[in-house]
């Protein structure tokens, strides 16, 4: 059973084990339905229909029935007590083999009622099914749950009820009191000021590893549960799987990439601070190798996906590479005229965060904010919105890029995979120079970018007729029930 | 063991394009990361290309000069714009005469080998687009992924003698029966260390030696 499959990391993993395993047996998809208009079969449809993740099911001539073999969807919400579920559907699960829960929000600074729903009490939701199952869970992470700890090798380990800054606390009851706070503030605003303040305390960096990082402890703290935990670092653009360059949504790279692809060149970084990506098809990959261990009982504790500690990418590097990825892809006649005239030929630099010199954006935002009043004009409004934005931007962005230089140990995982051929976990024959000048900068410009601007991303077109997912008996039944009227 | 071919030489730079490498070397100069960079970077090679074209001293250490302005240049950079700096002024540039000898050079069953002063980075697009079988052009001595303004040895400018040898064995080129074509004085050394020397488009100094020699000269008009 898989969670969260609407989400990017969850939807190539699904479409990896649907091509790579034959005998996969059966997905069953805990989808929540939109409202009465788009149940969770609807939405599954629609994204096997339209997702470029499902591009090679999509060749197959008997996908239907091919999916239909080894896809199904329950209509539940992991952040209602019990999932939602009706016993109907808990009994079809009966014999599920793992639970992989990879729902979740990923915003860094979302309002906290959300992220709490959607982070604490989804996982716990999700643990308690998967205790009745009596079924191992793959609970999906994140590596930043480690927290802002400056320069250090992070071990594929969690120490339950201990905070990255090494302040002993109950998750329990540390729940429950931002849970009241959040009652007691507001508006949205003061909820995110409050759950972030609460979160440094910790040492998280924001809403997003604080909610995360408070799962892991809850369920690290559940004896029953069979659980293993992992954790994804920066999960970026397909290497191969569906096909080169494919992304979705916002990720991390894809703000910092639009950020110095504009005017604004100079990104606060420490150059030899590491940038751990990892490309979603691998992570895929090596959720696929953790999952079929967790299902023969020889997975349990952390798993690290992620590449700094085998085959680092520095901040200057990657930097570097961006401006290179721009310059290549307006040479192709891509971007605007500004940027084939004028943006590709400066390139993007690394700087201090205390040296960022006259052209840093507080300062430019001071300076505008400084103009007389009848220089003070709609354009000018445009101006200091758009700097307030990437100045709000960089802030969470910095624990990021700037203050903490995370190595995550990923040993476990490379030995689990080392002799599977299919799923191997193994990210050192990434050249990082290719694959970010060729794939992950044009993939950011075509699938995410275009979000930051407000535009939509291109899906694939609908089929006719539209694609559904229906076994074959209740397709026959409805043939035959058709044929008779 | 492998029996040996005929090998067919040619010198990127006149037979096959009219740049001097030296304006290679300028352009990434002007591409360096920073402003600040790119000036240094380029009054560097402004000093250098006179003694790179050969107008002034010895050419190699002309080379040695130009490419040496590139010292702390990353590799990634080097490697995407060498790529761009071939796709965008080399190959749209190739001279027809040059393409036309390659041609013919490979149907008559020569290994065809690309020498070239640019660095590795520009010369081996090239030479997949030419779909040369070799490619010996200079190299930049690398330290830490940048690199450290050095080229490695041997220079190509004077490509001869041992290091010849040791390509033809490498690659099973049997130099008597092989042809090279050059344009620049400094080929003189590849050119008469090969069975069918050709000079195309030479200049002054490689034109006199040819003339001298009995080379055949070639010009497209």
């Amino acid at each position: 059973m898989v969670t969260g499959f609407t989400g990017f990391v969850a939807k190539v993993f699904v479409a990896l084990l649907l091509e790579e395993v034959d005998a996969i047996g059966r997905i069953m998809l805990l989808v929540r339905p939109r409202g009465r208009l788009r149940p969770g079969r609807l939405r599954v449809e629609q994204i096997v229909e339209r997702s470029p993740a499902f591009r090679p099911a999509r060749a197959r001539p008997d996908l239907k029935d091919w999916l239909a073999e080894r896809l199904d969807v329950i209509e539940a919400d992991v952040e209602r007590p019990s999932c939602a579920m009706s016993e109907v559907d808990f009994a079809r699960l009966a014999s599920a083999d793992v639970i992989v829960h990879c729902a979740g929000l990923t915003d860094f600074a979302p309002d906290p009622i959300k992220a709490l729903s959607a982070n604490v009490a989804g996982a716990v939701h999700v643990a308690e099914l998967a205790e009745r199952l009596r079924a191992p869970l793959v609970h999906v992470s994140t590596c930043f749950v480690a927290g802002s700890i400056g320069r250090a090798a992070v071990p594929e380990r969690i120490e339950p009820g201990v905070a990255p800054n090494g302040r002993v606390f109950e998750p329990g009851s540390e729940i429950r009191s931002l849970h009241l706070a959040c009652r007691q503030a507001e508006t949205v605003a003061q909820r995110v000021d409050m759950a972030l303040e609460r979160a440094r305390t910790f040492g998280w960096p924001n809403i997003y590893t604080y909610t995360k990082g408070l799962a892991e402890h809850l369920l690290a703290s559940r004896p029953e549960l069979d659980l293993t935990i992992v954790r994804p670092s920066i999960v970026e653009c397909a290497r191969t799987f569906p096909f080169a360059g494919w992304n979705e949504g916002l990720n991390t790279a894809g703000p910092l990439a639009w950020l110095i692809s504009t005017a604004f060149r100079r990104l606060p970084t420490v150059p030899d601070h590491r940038f751990d990506v990892v490309p979603v098809d691998d992570a895929a990959k090596g959720l696929a190798a953790i999952t079929a261990a967790a299902v023969a009982r020889q997975a349990g504790g952390v798993f690290h996906l992620a590449s700094g500690d085998h085959n680092p990418l520095t901040f200057e590097r990657a930097v570097e590479l961006t401006g290179l990825g721009m310059r290549r892809w307006t040479r192709r006649g891509a971007g605007t005229p500004l940027d084939r005239l004028l943006l590709r030929h400066l390139d993007p630099i690394p700087v201090p965060a205390d040296r960022q010199g006259p052209l840093a954006v507080g300062r430019l935002r001071r300076w505008v904010d400084d103009l007389p009043e009848r220089l003070q004009g709609e354009r000018l409004d445009r101006a200091r919105d758009q700097l307030a934005r990437v100045e709000r931007m960089l802030e969470l962005y910095l624990p990021f890029i700037h203050d903490n230089d995370w190595t995550f140990d990923t040993s476990r995982v490379r030995a689990l995979t080392a002799h599977d051929d299919r799923f191997r976990f193994d990210l050192r024959d990434i050249d990082w120079c290719d694959y970010w000048v060729n794939v992950e900068y044009p993939g950011l410009r075509r699938w995410c970018i275009p979000l930051i601007d407000g535009a939509r991303v291109p899906e694939d077109p609908p089929s006719h007729p539209p694609f559904r997912l229906e076994s074959r008996a209740r397709a026959e039944e409805w043939t035959t029930r058709v044929a008779s009227k | 063991m492998t029996e040996s071919r005929p090998g067919a030489f040619f010198r990127l730079e006149g037979p096959l394009v009219a740049k001097p490498a030296v304006l290679a070397a300028g352009w990434l100069a002007a591409n360096a990361q920073r402003i600040e960079e790119r000036v240094l970077r380029l009054g560097a090679v402004a000093i250098a290309a006179p003694f790179a074209l050969g107008l002034g001293g010895e050419r190699t250490t002309g080379q040695r000069l130009a490419w040496s302005s590139l010292r702390g240049t990353s590799r990634d950079r080097l490697r995407v714009l060498g790529e761009e700096y071939a796709e965008v002024h080399l190959i749209p540039a190739l001279r027809a005469i040059g393409v036309d000898l390659i041609e013919r050079a490979r149907r008559d069953g020569c290994g065809i080998v690309l020498v070239s002063d640019h660095i590795e980075e520009i010369a081996e697009p090239i030479a997949r687009h030419l779909r040369a079988d070799v490619v010996r052009a200079n190299r930049l001595e690398m330290s830490n992924d940048r690199a450290t303004g050095r080229l490695a040895d041997p220079v190509t400018a004077r490509l001869g003698g041992e290091a010849l040898r040791d390509l033809a064995r490498e690659h099973h080129l049997d130099l008597a029966r092989s042809r090279a074509y050059g344009a620049q004085g400094s080929d003189q050394v590849l050119l008469s260390s090969i069975g069918w020397p050709c000079a195309v488009h030479p200049d002054r100094v490689l034109r006199r030696v040819a003339l001298d020699l009995d080379w055949p000269v070639l010009e497209s008009p």
